[in-house]
């Protein structure tokens, strides 16, 4: 037709060059962006596209597209889930150190309680130093009941008194905190399952910050073999603009980023919106 | 030390250059592109990435290998030497009195490596004392005591005080028989302006001769700007890389040298008080791009 052009080979090269590094400084996976800029060199060769646009318009729409299909994988309303759900809901929290995984548990309590969900949390981080006095003070600042044990416990053992005490008290949530552990830990991913399996949870939550990158390929997909999760957190999303990790976590593990950590406080708590995320993106370049 | 998949393209593709004596274009190129990829896949920052990729590309194609040399070895060679050149020896920290000042990203291992320096120094047979001033993260002094405990030093802080400021002050004046006096700091980020002023006023306080950026060795492209703003507020002399007993390679880590013209102090390897060590820039590189013996190569060459 008049006004049309088939869009060649050749023609992406440059845009599509500018594409991969603008998601590489964005903190998108190298295996990752491979693969985004190869779908839409398959998609898009052979295309066409009109007089009045540019290649690289037609670039950055199908970028827009394949970004929002990653990261709108397996997206599902936290807030009808835990309406839905048999109560007690036992929720575990599991990441790698000082990602913020006790400091959203504080949060997402917060979250809950104004959903009217009456919570517990568990501390099933017994190793690291001050753990129990720091989720104590958070679960003194919200007025929640904690069980803990002693330093040194069995973490599955906290949690399951947790989980006894929910039912008996007739408490809708159980929040079950872990020790940060990496993932090239042997021995704290097999404690990782065996709380697992022990627990039994009905919702296991990936804690990552927004800040690291390249690394959260890696550790997500380990975790998520040790522990299936049924989402992530994605934290400090405060201190950085990009949001890459986010793209990466979607991407290998098929599981949706479910809320972002804004801030220390315990209103800084959003739920994701993968729209706002593409914009943001996008908007850099 | 662990190797994994990413340095093996890279291997892969110097190992088609074995046996090589002469270099064309077409194997720069290609080399090139894999270390490229090398650095990316280690949060090197991508600016950095492609200025690293220039020189050695250039390097590689304008001087001559010395006779006998592998081409392989000659291109592994340069890559080392921009390497070290930009990232240098280790942060210099004589053994004697001297003050030090932990700024960071939350999370990134402050108190953690606080605790550890202090053991470090004390097997120097220096006397060591930590000051916590964080008092906004719940459960920090707790923290910061029970790692000071096991790593067997001197400890001050006050869970009631409200202002870092007075509680550096009244630290260092507690604690002036001590030889290293290590100051720990609440976590904040470059965005965060009030926290920023509120680091300058305890580094005016502490007046400390060596102040340090620890970083997680997970930070991605961010910590450029992170490096560069902490650098603009209290200056920075040197970087602690935390969390390498993972996976993730400490890139970021060239970006906040780069920008704070500083250097690499100590790397951080396990959550106990004595998993640190100095650091030394021949393990650092080889590990960055997934090869064992490049230091030693590049001697040999
Ligand atoms: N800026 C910012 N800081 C955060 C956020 N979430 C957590 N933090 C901070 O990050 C630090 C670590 O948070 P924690 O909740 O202790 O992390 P963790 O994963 O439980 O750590 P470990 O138990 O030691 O593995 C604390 O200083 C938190 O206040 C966030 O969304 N934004
Ligand atoms: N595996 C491993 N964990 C580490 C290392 N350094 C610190 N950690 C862990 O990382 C988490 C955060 O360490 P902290 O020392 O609390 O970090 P911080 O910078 O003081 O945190 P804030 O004060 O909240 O900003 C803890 O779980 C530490 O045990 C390390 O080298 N390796
Ligand atoms: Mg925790
Ligand atoms: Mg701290």
């Amino acid at each position: 037709a008049r006004g049309k052009f088939v869009i060649e080979e050749a023609d992406l090269k440059g845009p599509l060059d500018q594409l991969e590094l603008a998601l590489l400084s964005s903190d998108v996976e190298v295996g990752v962006v491979d693969e985004i800029v190869g779908t839409m060199r398959e998609e898009l060769v052979g295309e066409t596209r009109t007089f009045t646009t540019s290649t690289g318009e037609v670039v950055e729409d199908a970028l827009r597209t394949a970004i929002t299909d990653v990261i709108s994988v397996g997206q599902f309303d936290v807030e009808e889930r835990v309406a839905e759900a048999e109560k007690p809901l036992v929720i575990v929290f599991t990441g790698v150190n000082g990602v913020g995984k006790t400091t959203s548990i504080a949060k997402l309590d917060q979250w809950l309680a104004e959903r009217g969900y009456s919570t517990v949390m568990a501390n099933g981080d017994t190793y690291r130093a001050g753990a129990n006095e720091q989720i104590r003070e958070h679960a003194e600042a919200r007025g929640t009941k904690l069980i803990s044990h002693e330093q040194g416990g069995d973490p599955a053992a906290v949690l399951y008194d947790a989980v006894e005490y929910a039912e008996a008290n007739g408490v809708d949530v159980v929040l079950g905190d872990t020790a940060g552990r990496l993932h090239t830990d042997e021995g704290l991913m097999d404690q990782l399952e065996k709380i697992g399996r022990v627990v039994d949870p009905d919702m296991t939550l990936f804690v990552d910050e927004a800040v690291a990158g390249q690394d959260a390929v890696k550790r997500a997909r380990e975790f998520d073999e040790a522990v299936e999760m049924d989402g992530a957190i994605l934290t400090k999303a405060d201190a950085d603009s990009n949001g890459g990790a986010a793209i990466s976590i979607a991407q290998v593990t098929g599981k949706p980023i479910l809320f972002l950590g804004v801030g220390q406080g315990y209103d800084d708590l959003e739920r994701f919106d993968p729209d706002e995320l593409a914009d943001r993106l996008l908007a850099e370049e | 030390m662990v190797l994994d998949d990413l340095g093996s393209s890279l291997r892969g593709t110097l190992d088609d250059l074995r046996g090589k004596s002469r270099i064309s274009e077409d194997d720069v190129e290609s080399v090139v592109t894999e270390i490229q990829r090398s650095l990316l896949a280690a949060d090197v920052d991508v600016s950095l990435v492609m200025e690293l990729s220039d020189s050695i590309e250039t390097r590689a194609l304008e001087e001559e290998p010395p006779a006998g040399t592998p081409a392989r070895d000659f291109v592994l060679r340069i890559v080392y030497e921009e390497l070290v050149d930009l990232i240098g020896e280790s942060t210099e920290l004589p053994l004697e009195e001297q003050t030090i000042l932990l700024a960071g990203l939350q999370g990134s291992g402050k108190t953690t490596s606080a605790a550890k320096m202090a053991w470090w120094f004390s097997t120097k047979g220096l006397k060591p004392a930590v000051i916590q001033t964080d008092t906004f993260r719940p459960g920090a002094y707790d923290q910061a005591k029970q790692m000071t405990e096991r790593a067997e030093v001197e400890f001050y802080g006050n869970p009631d005080a409200e202002d870092p400021v007075e509680i550096a002050r009244n630290g260092l004046e507690e604690t002036a028989h001590a030889d290293v006096h290590i100051v720990d700091t609440a976590g904040r980020h470059a965005l965060e302006d009030d926290l920023i002023a509120e680091i300058e006023e305890i580094e005016g306080v502490v007046e400390p001769d060596t102040s340090l950026l620890v970083l997680d060795a997970a930070i991605g492209q961010g910590a450029k700007d992170q490096a560069r703003e902490f650098h603009d507020s209290i200056g920075i002399d040197g970087v602690v890389i935390t969390k390498l007993d993972g996976t993730a390679k400490g890139g970021g880590a060239l970006a906040a040298v780069d920008q704070t013209d500083s250097s690499i102090a100590f790397l951080g390897t396990g959550e106990e008080v004595d998993d640190i060590e100095r650091f030394e820039p021949e393990g650092f590189i080889s590990r960055l791009l997934g090869m064992g013996d490049l230091g030693q190569l590049a001697e040999r060459v």
